[in-house]
């Protein structure tokens, strides 16, 4: 009996699904013949979606030209690319880095009247799957500016295997942070000299990893009135205690880590802990790159005076505003097949995290997974996540190497107050709004 | 047809000397002239990329200059990269060169060797550089402590990333500069060199009174094509340490680079190239005079 229920049931649903997707059906042969060019960053995402679009060429008789280039050269090109207004469709971009310069510079073309429109978008591709906190750090003004393809937040990762020889549990707090450190530091592993905790030291690109201290300490790039906060105790104690962190139980020359440099040294099995983008789980769990896989244990970040507030930040596909309508359209199908839901997961299971719920929840993806605790954690920070990473400002850049100095000069062990308050001088002069 | 075709033979018979330097003349006016205009009208505008047009604001930029606490680290961290990296190219160039000027058993193969570090490609030996000089992982503090000195910060340290960046140069560069003096030494006369000898002359004598004032020019014209690769030094210094830490490596060129293609800020990154510009023709029209009175003693 309840075998035949069950078949009912499933016949039902087949039918319901089936015939969702017939009343809401998009034409993917409209734009038959266009072709759309593409910009993109050499990404785990690019390997996976680039040797499939054949798969869409079949489906949509829209013929779609990559163009990848590694990250550093990529925002350049970027850039002036659509300066110079050449043909160019779409492209990937960090909307946290540059979704401000870029929306005022014309280049970001809203998607909202594409997501609305039946004939444009499959009532399959459900925007309500993907996460939140990614779609509203993909939304200008109220505008959705991209899709997400690369959810990204930053982990604890730690020594499992270390923290079970010597008792330890896994830090909840910021004090026991620093703690746990301390308790590693000097230590002797296996003929190796320990350090308690690496992270990114170097100037700007240390600002990404840092701004986690910063929310869980209370702190913000800018106050009330909409000035620097720099100069508050809150953002003070963000800074210092990420310096001295780094300073007294980091790896020598903390102020020349950018994370490939970080990793190596959690990789080489020389820290006990590791605080940095969720997505590095790849490198750690490599085991010919690595001397720790296996070996790591994953957590959010430890509590603060505000809490745990990791940020999250992503990588969106978006649409260029000064391309022709019937491009940017063709543009829009692509967009949306890269984001559906079988791509998302197919990008998961390839190891690029999915900004949709429904990837993450999938058999296929949980039957699969060797790190539970890092799943638990990813997915518990993109709950927490606070999607502000940058400063709110157009010329981001140029914030970020302001505050980079703050925490060079907190590493290097100088007076953090009055290194914090110069650079809140300066920003406020600096800053674009 | 023909007609045209006498008219435009006998055009150029007459302008030769326009006519036919004018392609080349086109070229160097697209590929020189044009961009330095171009810069120089961009270091009177504010303009980022993208927003909006370049605008006309002035002396603006050359003001903010003055006041910008990055562009007198740039000049300092400049002027200490070159002069050291310069004086210790030329000293050691010197000496070298001093050495490899006489005979012996296999001067050639220790020659070739030698030139190696200029001819390999500067990336890639930075890239090297890079890896060597970190303080957790790098093998140059593994054979300091192997010896049992304590390591250094190297590039990481604020006090040492210039001095580990002219080290890196110094390696790289001097020998070109022995290459230079080498042909210069080579080609001295051996008279004056017999008579000192006769007279009794010493050998450091030799070096003061003969060597060193003949290869003056040669010595002024190295430092010169070498001040000119050094003073806009940045491949180097870029792939080490991007400036850092903070900037206490950053020069006034890699701070205009930055401002220009991290900020995307063209109108003050021009102003700022217009400085470095400059700087370094000043000091070439003061080489350049120090070579040619050089040569008329």
């Amino acid at each position: 009996m309840r075998k035949i229920v069950f078949f009912l049931l499933m016949a039902l649903l087949c039918v319901v699904t089936v015939s969702g997707t017939a009343l809401a059906q998009v034409d993917w042969k409209q734009f038959q013949g266009t072709e759309i060019r593409f910009l993109m960053n050499k990404h785990p995402f690019t390997t996976f979606i680039e040797p499939k679009i054949p798969e869409f060429e079949k489906l949509t008789g829209i013929k779609v030209v990559f163009e990848v280039f590694p990250e550093d050269q990529y925002r350049n090109k970027r850039t002036i690319e659509l300066n110079a207004g050449g043909k160019l469709d779409g492209y990937m971009i960090m909307p946290g880095q540059d979704d401000l310069y870029y929306s005022k510079a014309g280049w970001l073309q809203p998607l909202d009247d594409y997501i609305k429109d039946p004939k444009l978008t499959d009532a399959a591709w459900d925007p309500k799957d993907f996460f939140k906190s990614f779609t509203q750090a993909s939304t200008v003004a109220g505008k959705q500016i991209g899709v997400v393809i690369n959810a990204e937040t930053s982990l604890l990762s730690y020594r499992k295997d270390l923290f079970d020889q010597f008792k330890v549990k896994v830090p909840a707090t910021m004090k026991e942070l620093e703690e746990t450190a301390k308790f590693f530091h000097g230590k002797e592993v296996e003929g190796k000299k320990m350090v308690g905790i690496t992270l990114r030291g170097k100037s700007a690109a240390a600002t990404s990893q840092w701004v986690d201290f910063l929310y869980s300490f209370g702190g913000s790039w800018t106050n009330a009135q909409g000035k620097s906060n720099f100069a508050s105790a809150q953002d003070i104690a963000a800074f210092k205690f990420y310096g001295d962190l780094l300073r007294n139980y980091g790896p020598e020359g903390g102020t020349m880590l950018h994370w490939a440099e970080s990793t190596s040294v959690f990789m080489e099995g020389k820290a006990a802990m590791i605080y940095d983008a969720n997505v590095f789980k790849s490198l750690y769990e490599n085991p010919k790159e690595s001397k720790v896989a296996g070996k790591v244990g994953y957590a959010v970040i430890p509590a603060g005076p505000a809490g745990s507030v990791p940020h999250v930040s992503n990588w969106s596909l978006s649409i260029n505003k000064n391309s022709t309508p019937a491009r940017q359209k063709a543009a829009w199908l692509f967009i949306q097949w890269a984001t559906n839901k079988p791509n998302a997961l197919g990008a998961l299971l390839a190891g690029v995290p999915a900004g949709r719920a429904s990837a993450w929840d999938s058999a296929e993806y949980k039957a699969g997974d060797k790190q539970p605790d890092w799943t638990l954690g990813t997915k518990k920070s993109f709950e927490l996540g606070q999607p502000q990473w940058n400063p709110p400002v157009i010329n981001v850049p140029e914030i970020r190497d302001i505050t980079g100095q703050v925490i060079v000069d907190a590493i290097q062990g100088k007076d953090v107050a009055e290194s914090a308050k110069k650079a809140a001088e300066l920003m406020d002069k600096k800053m674009e709004i | 047809m023909s007609n045209a075709l006498t008219a435009v033979s006998r055009f150029v018979d007459r302008r030769q000397s326009l006519v036919y330097p004018a392609p080349a003349m086109i070229a160097l006016f697209l590929i020189v002239v044009l961009p330095i205009a171009f810069n120089l009208y961009l270091a009177f505008t504010k303009w980022t990329v993208g927003l909006g047009q370049p605008r006309f604001i002035g002396l603006d930029n050359f003001i903010e200059l003055v006041s910008d606490e990055r562009v007198l680290n740039g000049i300092k961290v400049m002027v200490y990269f070159s002069g050291l990296s310069l004086f210790l190219e030329l000293a050691l160039g010197l000496l070298i060169a001093l050495y490899f000027n006489r005979e012996f058993r296999g001067s050639e193969a220790v020659q070739a060797i030698y030139i190696f570090p200029f001819a390999a490609t500067p990336v890639a030996v930075a890239l090297i550089w890079r890896v060597m000089l970190n303080p957790e992982i790098g093998v140059l503090n593994y054979l300091l402590r192997g010896i049992g000195l304590p390591g250094s910060l190297w590039v990481s340290g604020e006090h040492t990333a210039v001095l580990s960046l002219v080290m890196v140069d110094v390696w790289k560069w001097t020998p070109m500069i022995t290459l230079i003096v080498l042909a210069g030494l080579k080609s001295l006369p051996p008279d004056p060199y017999e008579a000192a000898r006769i007279d009794g002359a010493t050998a450091l004598q030799i070096f003061w009174y003969i060597t060193l004032p003949l290869i003056r020019p040669v010595l002024i014209a190295a430092l010169m094509l070498r001040s000119l690769d050094n003073l806009k030094e940045f491949d180097m210094i870029y792939t080490i340490t991007q400036g850092g830490p903070g900037i206490a490596s950053e020069t006034l060129y890699l701070y205009s680079y930055q401002v220009a293609f991290g900020f995307f800020k063209a109108g003050y990154g021009s102003a700022l190239m217009v400085l470095v510009f400059m700087i370094v023709l000043v000091f070439n029209v003061i080489m350049n005079r120090m070579r040619l009175s050089a040569l008329d003693r």
